[in-house]
């Protein structure tokens, strides 16, 4: 097998997996009674699923596999959080978010970090 | 306008912010399978079969660093396990719409579709969740497709420096906000934030961020009271 054809065998198989891991709770949905554990567990996913993309990004960088603390997109990430919570505008929060970070990042350089 | 091209733009507009982010990963993904030696066929495909990006960069990383196949496509399969979850949360908000194309639906689902229907989409009444869900994904794997192919054929435009990366999680944390409607989804998001925290950064190939939403969900279902009347306190 060329290497060509090798790598195509890990787009399809990669493919396949994650296709059955997205599709198969959507094929059994109704099919099963569903147990009221699960309801509950379901019902705090969103908030445990979008804190554990958000917070990761806002202590570390990652460069080749290993994490160092960045204290310019923490920072960031408050600034955003409380503009989040009192405008709920993901524009603004977009907008503080980026302008803090860029400002701390220059301001951190500048002091050496 | 017919309401199911309304859904497809509210869809749209919902993930249109996190466009930005999405780019510079995208480019990345793409330059990493071209400088794995292969060409723009592979980068199209696969982000258009696989449509999911962590995965498709460490998957590539792997492969061009030699590692065995089942290593490769296993350790991308962990990365994407939390869409096992986002797919078990997802579904009684979207199967009851689909009908019979319900498992095709499955793959429209990446981080910021979950994200966009379950804060927003599902609470409208002036929208379809469907199309909603499916359009915003469309624009999504638009712009990534194209930032894949631009990535394979020239490398990564964007300098690092502009961390452009950072709109993706700021995006993310404004859809949070809304989302933590009762004391239990603050004290799920409070014990995701300190378990992703610790755990992310010493667990192997991102299995702390799947770690942290479990921690998150069974914490949040422990102190969720459904029949305050019967709780005593001890």
């Amino acid at each position: 097998m060329s290497e060509r054809e090798t790598f195509w065998v890990v787009i399809l198989t990669l493919a396949g997996g994650t296709f059955l891991l997205r599709s198969l709770p959507l094929w059994l949905h109704g099919r099963a009674p569903a147990p009221r554990w699960l309801e509950r567990l379901l019902r705090h996913v969103p908030a445990a699923a979008l804190t554990a993309l958000v917070v990761p990004a806002s202590l570390y960088t990652r460069t080749n596999g290993s994490y160092d603390i960045a204290p310019a997109r923490t920072l960031a990430a408050l600034a955003a959080l409380l503009v989040a919570v009192r405008t709920r505008s993901v524009i603004w929060t977009l907008v503080t978010g980026m302008g803090v970070l860029w400002v701390a990042q220059a301001v951190l350089g500048a002091l050496g970090w | 306008m017919s309401r199911t091209t309304a859904s497809v733009l509210a869809g749209v507009r919902a993930v249109a912010p996190i466009i930005l982010g999405i780019i510079p990963f995208g480019l990345v993904a793409g330059a990493a399978v071209t400088s794995a030696g292969f060409g723009l066929a592979e980068a199209i495909g696969m982000s258009l079969l696989v449509n999911a990006g962590a995965s498709q960069i460490a998957a590539t990383a792997l492969y061009a660093e030699g590692a065995p196949l089942f290593v490769v496509v296993g350790t991308a399969l962990v990365i994407n396990a939390r869409l096992f979850i986002y797919s078990t949360s997802i579904a009684p908000v979207i199967v009851p719409e689909a009908g019979a194309w319900r498992v095709l639906l499955g793959h429209p689902l990446v981080d910021q579709s979950y994200a966009a229907t379950m804060t927003s989409g599902r609470f409208r009444d002036d929208i379809s969740v469907v199309p909603y869900y499916v359009g915003s994904w469309l624009i999504l794997a638009f712009v990534w497709q194209l930032a894949n192919i631009v990535g394979a054929l020239g490398g990564t435009l964007v300098p690092a420096s502009w961390s452009l990366d950072f709109a993706v999680p700021l995006v993310f944390l404004a859809m949070l906000v809304p989302a933590l409607k009762f004391r239990a989804d603050v004290e799920a998001a409070i014990a995701t934030a300190i378990a992703a925290a610790l755990l992310v950064p010493v667990m192997p190939m991102q299995t702390g961020l799947i770690a942290a939403i479990v921690i998150g969900m069974v914490w949040g279902a422990a102190r969720h009271h459904e029949h305050p009347r019967v709780e005593v306190d001890a």
